[in-house]
């Protein structure tokens, strides 16, 4: 690094490009790492797959389906949180400021009626949810009305009712329970949690930061460029998340049988919340989730199926680890048990009334 | 560099046809467009680093956190995120793909959540047998049609070997994962055979093509009231496409 040597220019003009110079040494010194990193790995990946195949195949039965089955979980939710993330650049960036919030009426109920359909218009599966809620906290939604937009959209969304009706038809009554319990819990959801006193404590610190600091930052460069960072920002944020509960998920499926939860089958009770634990464990996308429980339907009460359709998609094994991103680990596990309740009580009615 | 690290992988499965080893083929067309997508303003963000002075969630981390819940000092965290980059390449990129082993069939109940509904299967006595898979069968014997629907009737299946749990001398399943969104959720379906000291000639988990025609299990308390009784096993290897979708 040189030193600004004294001249005729003035002093605040060479301390500028002084330090744009040691901005740009350490960023080629930055890029050179991730140069450096990236072709190490493809060395050792390019080695161990095709030149030394025989060196991994030690690794058997369990051990490597606890890495197929994580690997699946991550290939499949990848394009859908990069969807998200996608979306969600568009309503940051791309979008006028109000674009979303002038249509919104001003009662908070209805307001987050509306929130909670917003689903609608964005068919992503709730993995795609967690960097657009975000992007709307950011965009200055509540955290009461995001909470409501994230639980809702994974359920009032066309693809997820489209697939349900696919799986189970009209008549049956699965799918307008589930409509109607996502639509309901959501907004309960959302009610509770606009009472909180200090909203952003429900957050984590990380996220409050980018949260305030959003605010006081306009755009210092192009659109373009503004999200390029954002998408790498959320990218960084919400891989982690990804990843890790990606192998959580993967552990539990391989260190958990499943028959012990399909023997439960068929007590009014015990059905729905098996199905509940299922659903919590296996980590489905909601759009194809009816289909994977269709086949389940002869074993268990419609309740149970109606509760598993309802839970999954706003908590699960991935999710959680996904919206530890944002919210405090408190609120997560309030909100857990909130939902499950929630869940568990419409199942239940459902089984009972049927 | 984890999502670089999920996209390299999706690409390079996709290059090498093997995706559908983790997801339903109907996503792979979006899958690839999306890494695609991501792996370009990947290489964008790459190219257009200079500051970093923007980036609040690098630099306000360690003074600001008030947040009682997140205790974790810096180096705790980088070993963390260390560990995962590491367990990433490992899974993603360094160990070859596969499917998942007869051992995760083992786990999971099989012909029960994997097989076609019963409408499904009612349309399929409408049709030719001759080309109907593992799931097919094994969905006829589920809702069984009759001992008349499998007289005379004969099945070539492909697939590995898993034992009958309450008789597993003589009885083993010609065993496929059904997957129907992504391997999470992939559901064993077998066609049971019938016969007896199998397990001198096979071992659970190898992959066999039976062919032979249908018998009532000589075993009366049996799950399997129907079963095949082959006339022919021959040793195979895995297919390219392992599962049902």
């Amino acid at each position: 690094m040189r030193q600004p040597r004294p001249g005729p220019e003035s002093a605040p003009d060479l301390d500028r490009q002084a330090s744009e110079k040691e901005r740009r040494s350490e960023a080629a010194y930055r890029r050179l790492n991730v140069v450096l990193a990236l072709g190490l790995i493809t060395a050792v990946a390019y080695i161990f797959r095709t030149l030394a195949p025989s060196a991994t195949a030690g690794i058997e039965g369990a051990a490597r389906d606890f890495f197929t089955l994580s690997i699946s979980v991550i290939i499949e939710s990848l394009p859908f949180v990069f969807l998200g993330i996608l979306v969600s650049i568009l309503v940051q960036v791309w979008l006028p400021p109000d674009f979303l919030f002038r249509r919104l009426p001003a009662r908070p109920v209805l307001r987050r009626m509306v929130l909670s359909l917003l689903g609608m218009l964005m068919p992503v599966c709730e993995c795609g949810n967690v960097p657009m809620a975000r992007g709307l906290m950011l965009k200055g939604l509540s955290v009461g009305e995001s909470m409501t937009f994230l639980f809702a959209a994974p359920i009032l969304n066309p693809v997820t009712i489209i697939t349900t009706q696919q799986a189970f038809g009209w008549d049956s009554g699965i799918l307008a329970w589930r409509i109607a319990g996502g639509f309901l819990i959501a907004n309960l959801i959302g009610w509770i949690y606009s009472r909180h006193r200090e909203p952003h404590r429900l957050l984590t610190a990380r996220f409050e930061a980018a949260c305030r600091s959003d605010e006081h930052q306009h755009a210092p460069h192009g659109k373009l460029r503004q999200s390029v960072d954002l998408f790498q920002r959320e990218a960084n944020a919400m891989m982690p998340a990804l990843f890790i509960g990606a192998g959580l998920a993967g552990l539990i499926q391989v260190g958990v049988p499943r028959n012990v939860l399909v023997t439960l089958g068929s007590d009014p009770l015990w059905s729905v919340l098996a199905l509940m634990l299922l659903a919590f464990v296996v980590s489905i996308c909601s759009t194809v989730d009816a289909f994977f429980i269709l086949s389940f339907g002869a074993t268990f009460l419609p309740g149970a199926i109606v509760a598993f359709l309802v839970f999954g998609p706003m908590i699960d094994v991935k999710m959680l680890a996904l919206l530890r991103t944002t919210f405090t680990a408190r609120t997560l596990l309030q909100l857990t048990v909130l939902i499950a309740l929630c869940a568990a009580v419409l199942g239940w009615g459902v089984n009972l009334a049927f | 560099m984890l999502s670089l690290i999920g996209i390299a992988a999706t690409l390079w499965l996709a290059v090498t046809g093997k995706l559908e080893l983790y997801i339903h083929p109907r996503y792979v067309p979006f899958t690839v467009t999306m890494a695609l997508i991501a792996a370009a303003v990947s290489v964008a963000g790459f190219l257009m680093t200079r500051e970093h002075s923007e980036h609040p969630d690098e630099h306000a981390d360690p003074d600001t956190h008030t947040d009682p819940d997140v205790p974790k000092p810096g180096r705790l965290r980088a070993a963390g995120s260390l560990l995962t980059v590491i367990a990433a390449v490992l899974g993603l990129l360094v160990l070859p793909p596969s499917a998942l082993t007869a051992e995760a069939a083992n786990q999971r109940d099989l012909n029960v959540s994997g097989t076609l509904g019963r409408h499904q299967t009612n349309d399929l006595l409408t049709e030719e047998p001759s080309g109907f898979n593992v799931r097919d069968w094994a969905s006829l014997l589920r809702y069984s049609p009759g001992e008349a629907y499998f007289a005379g009737k004969t099945a070539t299946v492909t697939g590995f070997i898993t034992a009958e749990r309450k008789d597993p001398a003589n009885v083993f399943y010609v065993t496929r994962f059904v997957v129907s969104c992504c391997t999470v959720d992939a559901q064993p379906v077998g066609v049971p055979v019938h016969q007896p000291g199998w397990q001198e000639n096979y071992k659970p988990g190898s992959w066999v093509t039976a062919t032979g025609s249908f018998g009532l299990n000589p075993n009366q308390d049996s799950t399997n009231p129907i079963l095949m009784t082959a006339t022919q096993i021959t040793s195979t290897t895995e297919p390219e496409r392992p599962y049902i979708h």
